[in-house]
């Protein structure tokens, strides 16, 4: 175990709660979605530090692309609902700052 | 050799955490699925760079669903997920 | 250190060298359009040249063709999800930046 191995472990187990806490915690259901994805390719790269790659293989499949796919799916048809949610907010850099995040 | 695959995951992974800005920032839905398609292609080199370091052949397969899940979700965004302003009721 | 780990050692870390360009193009970028041109530079050439690397040390053609095939997928999904993104950017009506 080299100092490059344990900075990779380390980083990965500070990382994941605090993406998990962004989450749930977001306002803007797309941000939430999109982190999500993120949320699960890191949690397939721990399943791959603790040495049970076919549970990576079972996340990053499962976990991050078809649960991925299916919210954005549920977020296409519900999104004209929601105003702080996918149709909002297409202007580049200096739009609307998002009022609503807490 | 171990040693620098290892750190060149560790500088990969490092870029991961630093694209999430951008996914943080947004401001558009197709910036934060651009950061999320890059993430997905970092993970795939650092997935390839663990199987040469861990000595794990299975690592390569899990690359191999990173790749195509990448595609599938950013696929599902495009038609699915994404309505820009001028053409909400095309679907 | 023999002639081969030099070269895969170069190409690793020129390698890592496109992502963090591509990272970085990400963060500056003003808009979709050019984060597009910085993320395929990551996707296609980082990866590539990483995979070039790992190709030299293995010692098997199977395992090589495998790790070139890995590239080939990502290279085609790479290039489809930026087609599609930036034709559904257009379509829509995001506009181009100006230099202002």
């Amino acid at each position: 175990m080299n100092i490059s191995a344990g900075g990779f472990d380390i980083l990965l187990a500070a990382v994941l709660p605090l993406l998990a806490w962004y989450v749930l915690s977001t306002r803007d259901l797309f941000k939430a979605v999109a982190l999500f994805i993120a949320y699960g390719l890191l949690f397939s790269l721990i399943w791959v530090r603790l040495a049970a790659p076919d549970v990576a293989l079972a996340e990053a499949a499962i976990g991050a692309g078809l649960t991925g796919a299916l919210l954005l799916d549920t977020l296409g048809r519900i999104g004209s609902r929601d105003t702080s949610g996918a149709a909002s907010a297409m202007e580049p850099e200096g739009g609307p700052p998002d009022a609503r995040e807490s | 050799m171990d040693g620098l695959y290892l750190g060149v995951a560790l500088f990969l992974l490092l870029n991961i955490l630093l694209g999430m800005v951008r996914v943080l920032r947004g401001p558009s839905p197709a910036d934060r699925m651009l950061a999320a398609q890059l993430f997905g292609t970092t993970g795939v080199a650092i997935l390839l760079l663990l199987a040469e370091a861990l000595a794990a052949p299975a690592l390569r397969d899990v690359a191999l669903v990173f790749a195509l899940l990448g595609g599938l979700t950013v696929v599902a965004f495009v038609r699915r997920a994404w309505s820009p302003p001028t053409q909400v009721n095309k679907e | 250190m023999g002639i081969i780990e030099w070269v895969t050692t170069i190409f690793l870390l020129a390698g890592a060298f496109f992502f963090f360009a591509g990272t970085l193009g990400l963060l500056r970028f003003p808009d979709v359009y050019n984060r597009l041109h910085a993320l395929t530079k990551a996707d296609n050439v980082g990866l590539g040249l990483i995979t070039i690397g790992l190709m030299l040390q293995v010692d098997n053609w199977v395992l090589a063709l495998k790790l070139l095939l890995i590239w080939f997928l990502v290279l085609l999904t790479s290039a489809t999800a930026a087609h599609l993104i930036a034709n559904a950017a257009l379509r829509g009506g995001l506009p181009l930046w100006r230099r202002p």
